[in-house]
């Protein structure tokens, strides 16, 4: 008796301590550790935009007598405007050209077999493995002589290379999730290949194409976060005006994550499978 | 009926065994087929179709040649990786024969993409295209195809309306249930007129009621559209009541092409006696000898003695008649003893098979291990005297259910003799058709 009685009661005492970690306070303490760590940066963000510049060294938590001050020299006084201009040219280019190269690629990964099909493939994703540091270099040297250093071109080009092979993976591996009956019984219905795609193939992994859009996007916004250090001068750091320009470079982001949520779960939770 | 009137127009020249012997130039069907062209337009032509995966490694489909007729419902069975799948994707256009032609309505169609070959085709997981309605779904081929709106319109409802789905014709394929979503993948083949119905196990994902319910359903359908089919199936039953001809295929290769019933009666070889019924049949080891009644054929625990009309084709064999093996369905058995009462069921009318009470050489006694009562009849696992403790020697018998047999007790088993088979143990060939 003594024997199964042991393995019982140690059953019981493992299902107990899984039941309080399972329970709703546990689950919710976590999370909630989970979203300071993640808000507490924006808030001071915020928090600090909204001081004066003077009002930052202050040391205070909350601002003195809040202002918008900083939201004004940040997007008015030094040029910052332009570089947000920039990041939206720069991003939408850099998005278009990799979700137009990278969608239609992904597709073949995903469906046809040509010669060296799985060597292609991977050469594709070794681009990607490279240490982006290791291309600084030989980037610059052919920037300058193409003569496209210091242009929105230059910075597209180095965008492309580098998120392609990303969306081409993604998009792969939505297109693998849609069953191959789908693009044949289009076929079979009166679709050319290219028009079972777009009939067919590319409505369905519409959620996987907004994933990989929204990655890329915000990936690609690059020149904002470069902007903000416009506010380092040489003698004084305009601290209220940064953090003004980083809210700002914030915005677009958080537009897209909210717009595009419900995908960004079917992204993150792989698949397509139930749709 | 319709559908035997036309059964009967085959039996003339179609009936056509396909040995399965490489060499088969000289044997292919072409010669009978080409005869019966006289009479049936010739809808879709096999030519000597191979196909080959990989680098050679795994032949999936293996010299299949034959004639389809005009309206004809075609049943392609068999287990699975047998290349009946491969076989119908190589005449839908979804892969290129390695070796040989398909020719629909004469035309060869070799490179054609699917869209060009004017069929139709339902998927096992019927593909519905889950980013559209109902609507959609069934006027996708008309509306790929540039038909005016109104048109496409119309012929969606008139389909939907013929397959009892009008009234979802809103809803998309999520919310419709596994029966619903296959009478869409139909109506989406059949509002378009197309030259054949290609048909890739449709019904597997069904639950067995629905599975029997759209069987039906399916052999209405054909019966109104009256179009060229070719149906995959590795469910017996569906190639038995759907096909005008049943093809068995068996490792890439046809083993025998040939309507239901003679399917079922006459099984070219072992292969396709056992896969065609359910309970399958029982396989014996036996051997033969000649003797002044017929033929005394021995098999484990039991003598039968084949009517003279058998003796006389074992006669001309000229063979080895150690070697065989004895085939009897579970239904050519009957409980004796009922027999003695003047219950007969179908296959023991012809009174002059059968002595009553039944003589030896047409009877045995086993010994029954498991009753199965079924309702209509009942299935009896037996095992013939003197062979009780050998597993091996176990077999079925389908008798009626009027049957005394108890589990432990023996019963005396008559054989309807017109109904065994004898092949050669080797081949595995059906020596008595």
């Amino acid at each position: 008796m003594s024997r199964a009685r042991f393995g019982v009661d140690r059953y019981r005492r493992r299902q107990r301590v899984w039941n309080f970690v399972e329970s709703p306070y546990v689950v919710h303490a976590v999370l909630f550790l989970a979203v300071f760590f993640i808000i507490t940066p924006l808030v001071w963000d915020l928090v600090t935009s909204l001081k004066t510049r003077e009002g930052v060294l202050a040391l205070t938590y909350l601002p003195q007598d809040p202002t918008l001050a900083a939201y004004e020299r940040a997007l008015f006084d030094r040029g910052f405007w332009q570089a947000v201009v920039n990041s939206v040219i720069v991003a939408s280019a850099s998005t278009a050209v990799v979700m137009l190269l990278g969608t239609p690629a992904g597709y073949v990964f995903s469906r046809f077999r040509f010669p060296f099909d799985n060597a292609v493939f991977v050469f594709v994703l070794f681009t990607r493995l490279f240490p982006p540091i290791g291309l600084v270099t030989p980037y610059y040297r052919i920037m300058t002589s193409t003569g496209l250093q210091n242009t929105k071109v230059g910075i597209v080009i180095a965008n492309v290379y580098l998120w392609l092979p990303l969306v081409i993976y993604i998009m792969r591996n939505f297109f693998i999730t849609i069953p191959q009956a789908l693009d044949e019984a289009a076929r079979v219905d009166g679709c050319t290949k290219v028009q079972a795609f777009r009939h067919i193939v590319f409505p369905v992994v519409l959620p996987g194409f907004a994933f990989a859009f929204t990655v890329s996007t915000d990936l690609n916004s690059m020149t904002i976060p470069v902007a903000t250090f416009l506010f380092v001068g040489d003698t004084s750091i305009d601290w209220a005006a940064m953090t003004a320009a980083a809210v700002v470079a914030v915005i677009p982001s958080a537009l897209v994550v909210v717009f595009f949520q419900r995908y960004i779960v079917v992204g993150m939770t792989g698949g397509l499978k139930g749709e | 009926m319709y559908r035997s009137e036309r059964r009967e127009d085959y039996q003339v020249a179609v009936y056509e065994v396909i040995p399965m012997s490489e060499s088969s130039e000289d044997i292919h069907v072409d010669g009978t087929a080409r005869e019966a062209s006289d009479e049936r337009d010739v809808s879709l032509r096999l030519d000597g179709v191979k196909k080959v995966f990989g680098d050679g490694e795994v032949v999936a489909v293996n010299d299949f040649s034959m004639e389809i007729y005009e309206g004809e419902f075609i049943v392609l069975v068999g287990p699975s990786g047998c290349g009946k799948t491969t076989t119908l994707r190589t005449v839908a256009g979804l892969e290129e024969p390695t070796e040989g032609r398909i020719l629909i309505d004469g035309e060869n169609v070799a490179g054609q993409d699917p869209r060009e070959r004017d069929i139709a085709m339902v998927f096992q997981s019927y593909a519905l295209y889950p980013h559209k309605t109902v609507r959609e779904n069934i006027g996708f081929p008309l509306e790929i195809r540039k038909y005016p709106a109104d048109e496409v319109e119309e012929r969606v409802v008139e389909t939907a309306e013929m397959l009892g789905i009008g009234e979802l014709l809103d809803r998309r394929p999520a919310d419709l249930s596994g029966g619903q979503q296959q009478r869409v993948a139909l109506g989406r083949a059949v509002i378009r007129s197309p030259k054949l119905f290609l048909f890739d196990e449709p019904l597997s994902n069904l639950d067995a009621k629905l599975r029997i319910e759209m069987r039906t359903e399916l052999n209405k359908l054909h019966d109104r559209v009256g179009k060229t089919s070719v149906y995959v199936t590795h469910d017996q039953a569906e190639a038995m009541t759907l096909g005008d001809r049943v093809v068995v295929m068996n490792d890439g290769e046809i083993q025998q092409v040939a309507p239901p019933e003679e399917v079922y009666a006459r099984p070219v070889n072992q292969f396709v006696a056992g896969f065609i019924g359910e309970p399958p049949m029982n396989i014996f080891d036996a051997s033969a000898t000649m003797t002044e009644d017929g033929v005394r054929v021995t098999a484990g625990g039991f003598d039968l003695t084949l009517p003279p009309s058998v003796a006389e084709t074992v006669r001309s064999w000229g063979r080895d008649l150690d070697r065989l093996e004895l085939g009897i369905r579970p239904e050519s058995f009957e409980d004796a003893a009922l027999l003695e009462l003047g219950i007969r069921p179908e296959s023991f009318e012809d009174a002059a098979l059968l002595d009553v009470p039944p003589a030896d050489g047409r009877s045995f006694e086993a010994r029954v291990m498991v009753v199965e009562p079924m309702g209509a009849h009942t299935d009896l696992a037996v095992r013939a005297t003197g062979h009780e403790d050998d597993e091996s020697a176990e077999f079925t018998a389908r008798v009626s259910n009027d049957t005394d047999a108890v589990a432990g007790e023996t019963v005396r088993l008559a054989v309807a003799l017109d109904e065994v088979h004898l092949f050669d143990a080797v081949s595995g060939d059906n020596l008595l058709v």
